[in-house]
């Protein structure tokens, strides 16, 4: 049963079409990758399933819910998780902080009364910091808790937004470019990370350049190009599929 | 009947007064996004200084509206360079966060400028000397359209054309809307944002001060609370017309002075400002982009 | 020696209330910028709490506890008025929106003399106690205290520094926001009441543009990152012009102005910032 959905979604800026009937699905517990040179609209694919940007004609469900149009923090409260292009955590909090508020749709609280520091509310919120040191930890940031997140290196920083992300618990976890500005032996234990991730039963869709990466961990690739989707298989088909070749490495290059 | 077209025209002169004011205000928030609290200050310091060039070195009104122009360019220019330039360049880089440093270094100078404009005019309500302006009344038919009026709504003509032919036409007007967009990306492009910075502060700066300068005039009261008084209707005549629409602005500020004369002749005199801010808070909720609102650019 | 206490005690007793009574105008307009809200609405809760406030105070005998908890619901239920009508817009427009509803407060308080008294104001008998006013601003700054460590607190904190990336952390941006100028509200409201009884008197003009300029200029000045940056700026502002005033009399505003460019050039961030000081901590 594919827990996320797309159906002939398009959007467009003006003039200019981002993404045009786009349709493919991602079955539950499944790693997906989603492809395609710059431009391909894939981050827009991303935003558009975030609830940043909404779709001008098209579905996009989350189990069986169309949240096509519906805001941000509502589809987040369906399960799902992102991390972004370049990565944006929140100035002037630590480490522990950011994935704190990562934690925000499961503090088991109310808000009324965790302002008023009730006894069940301060139990919930150690509980949380404890839940977010843990996740610190799985991601290998345990140590630079207490830092100020916007004074750790690039990669730690991802790091730290990835352990954000899982810090509600998704369902569904979207990655854009997880790897990007990563070294080989980083970018290799993001992929062990989601490996670990998949076995634990979360379904993943991440926007990777890195094919090694992809052919590794991705069951199912979508490639898109000029915001349409021009192939969709294993990655093995995908790499070796000639509109893709076309896309990637130019007309020429695919004849050969 | 006659009475009727008489406040209309004391209405379109004191809105004139407000467009003209509202467009050196919105030039600098469309460009630069900042909220100037000292704009006021150059409509004063500039009607002070167009009075002192008259009173104390016996300039003609045209050259001692001129040195007041100038004095307003020159204030807004130094306000922006001291108070604005040290925030673009280490301020944070956070949006909301600059905006709000540049309202704040503005309030600065809004204190000292006022306070010396006080001390300037010896804290008191001075007036150009009788004599030193036209003062010729023109008869249109049953109107009566006193000179300095009709220089009011000429200037607002002039200064709003001339704007949009600026804004619209020339690479200079490119320019501006570039480096208020992202001066950074700017000047990238080649713009020089620093130059363009500058020419638009004094450029706003002159305007607000030839509004200044009217506005003593008909008023018949040059201190340093001058500006204030239109500052709060040329705020409202941008937003009623939308920040980024000098056409809208200028036909806005004559709305609201059309607005305000027509309430204090015919409704009540102390309810009059009431009308014109709740059109100001009316539009800010229904039409936020302006009268003519669509076109231009927003500030996401 | 307790002589020259007793003289600067009387020299300055006042300059420290009204330090007091502008803290709470700072904290209600730091409460809306902490979750991202450039508001200067706090002068027209201030304006609905004073007045309100005022009238008990002339007309009624309540305790001074019930005066006070209405002038702060007075000052609650304008905020979630202004919410309504405002918190759709768009930051810049919000900003913009405020101000003119200052405006638009003054005209009303002068029209509608029969609630406000007018041009004429309203004048009150009794001074208001020091103790009174160190209570309620001790509670106040509990109160900040108590959100700053919530979920309010961190939810607040991600959507002004990032309202997209708050909302896809599933943190309804507006929710944190209507809570923030309720906040704000029960400060404002609970401020105008206490600057009436400080200054015995109300009237348009007491709360006006200058307030809002003043209690946003406190707040960046003493740094908008902490609940003590208001307090602390609010105390900043309040005492500057009587300092400047026994130093440079003549000059003492353009004085109050130049030290608020300086210290807004060289600490954007305000007198006291958590992230400097933790970027410190890091250092060591």
């Amino acid at each position: 049963m594919s827990l996320l959905a797309l159906d002939g979604v398009r959007k467009s800026f003006g003039g200019v079409t981002a993404v045009a009937d786009l349709s493919f699905s991602v079955r539950e517990g499944a790693v997906a990758g989603l492809m395609g040179p710059n431009g391909a609209g894939k981050t827009t694919v991303i935003n558009l399933i975030s609830g940043l940007l909404h779709p001008d004609t098209g579905t996009i469900r989350i189990a069986a819910t169309d949240i096509a149009h519906a805001p941000p923090h509502e589809i987040a409260a369906t399960g799902l998780a992102r991390t972004y292009q370049n990565v944006r955590l929140i100035a002037g909090m630590t480490a522990l902080e950011q994935v704190l508020a990562g934690r925000y749709l499961r503090r088991d609280t109310s808000l009324l009364a965790s302002i008023l520091h009730l006894p069940a509310a301060r139990t919930a919120m150690r509980a949380a910091r404890d839940h977010a040191r843990a996740l610190l930890a799985r991601v290998g940031m345990d140590h630079r808790a207490d830092t100020l997140a916007e004074t750790l290196s690039y990669g730690e920083q991802r790091r730290v937004e990835i352990a954000r992300a899982l810090a509600a618990e998704p369902r569904l976890l979207l990655l854009d470019e997880p790897t990007a500005g990563m070294n080989a032996a980083e970018s290799a234990e993001i992929g062990r990370l989601v490996h670990a991730l998949r076995d634990g039963g979360l379904t993943v869709l991440m926007v990777e350049h890195n094919m090694k990466l992809v052919a590794d961990f991705c069951d199912h690739v979508v490639v898109m190009n000029f915001g349409r989707k021009i192939a969709e298989g294993t990655a093995a088909e995908c790499i070796g599929d000639p509109a893709v070749q076309e896309a990637y490495f130019g007309r020429r290059h695919a004849q050969h | 009947m006659d009475l009727f077209l008489a406040q209309l025209l004391n209405g379109c002169a004191l809105g004139a007064l407000y467009g003209l004011f509202g467009i050196g205000f919105g030039l600098v928030f469309a460009t630069m996004g900042i909220l100037n609290a000292a704009q006021g200050a150059y409509a004063s310091w500039a009607a002070i200084i167009a009075m002192y060039a008259i009173e104390l070195a016996g300039l003609p009104f045209p050259l001692a509206a001129l040195a007041g122009i100038a004095a307003g360019g020159a204030v807004a220019v130094l306000v922006d360079q001291l108070g604005f330039e040290p925030l673009r360049r280490f301020g944070p880089g956070n949006h909301q966060a600059a905006m709000l440093g540049a309202l704040i270094t503005s309030i600065a100078f809004w204190i000292m400028l006022d306070s010396a404009a006080g001390l300037m005019t010896g804290q008191q309500s001075l007036a150009f000397p009788p004599g030193s302006y036209p003062a010729t009344v023109f008869q249109i038919g049953p109107l009566l359209l006193p000179a300095m009026q009709a220089v009011s709504l000429l200037a607002l003509a002039v200064v709003g054309g001339g704007m949009h032919w600026l804004n619209t036409r020339t690479r200079f007007g490119a320019a501006m809307r570039a480096v208020g967009w992202d001066p950074v990306a700017a000047a990238l492009g080649g713009v020089n944002s620093r130059v363009i910075v500058v020419a638009t502060a004094g450029l706003a700066g002159g305007i607000s001060g030839l509004a200044g300068i009217l506005a003593g005039i008909s008023t018949a009261n040059i201190s340093a609370g001058l500006g204030q008084g239109l500052m709060l209707k040329g705020f409202a005549a941008v937003v009623v017309g939308g920040y980024d629409d000098i056409r809208g602005t200028a036909i806005a500020g004559l709305l609201l002075g059309v607005l305000e004369v027509f309430c204090a002749q015919y409704l009540s005199s102390s309810w009059r400002d009431a009308f014109a801010y709740a059109l100001l808070l009316g539009f800010l909720m229904l039409r936020p982009r302006g009268l003519f609102g669509g076109g231009g650019f927003t500030r996401a | 020696m307790s002589d020259l206490l007793e003289d600067l005690w009387a020299a300055y007793a006042s300059t420290l209330g009204f330090a007091m009574v502008n803290a709470f105008f700072a904290l209600a307009t730091y409460a809306t910028l902490s979750a991202g809200i450039l508001s200067f609405a706090a002068v027209t809760y201030g304006a609905a709490g004073g007045f309100l406030g005022a009238q008990l105070l002339l007309n009624t005998t309540l305790p001074l506890p019930l005066i006070f908890l209405a002038s702060a619901l007075a000052g609650l239920v304008m905020a979630m008025i202004v919410a309504a009508l405002f918190l759709r817009l768009e930051s810049h427009w919000m900003a913009l929106s405020s101000l003119a509803l200052v405006l638009i407060t003054r005209v009303v308080v002068l029209n509608t003399p029969g609630l406000t008294g007018g041009v004429n104001g309203l004048s009150l008998p009794a001074p208001l106690s020091m103790i009174w006013l160190v209570a309620l601003l001790a509670l106040a700054v509990f109160g900040f205290w108590l959100l700053d460590r919530s979920w309010y607190g961190i939810a607040a904190k991600s959507v002004r520094e990032d309202p997209s990336v708050a909302a896809c952390l599933g943190i309804d941006p507006r929710r944190i926001q209507l809570i923030a100028m309720a906040v704000s509200g029960l400060a404002g409201g609970l401020g105008g009441v206490l600057m009436a009884m400080m200054l015995q008197f109300v009237s348009p003009d007491t709360f006006f543009i200058h307030v809002a300029f003043t209690m946003i200029a406190g707040v960046v000045l003493g740094g908008s990152h902490h609940w003590f940056g208001p307090v602390l700026g609010a105390a900043v502002f309040t005492a500057l012009p009587t300092v400047m005033q026994a130093v440079v009399p003549d000059l003492q505003d353009i004085a109050n102005g130049a030290a608020l460019l300086l210290i807004m050039i060289f600490l954007p961030r305000g007198l006291l910032d958590p992230r400097a000081i933790r970027l410190r901590r890091a250092a060591k």
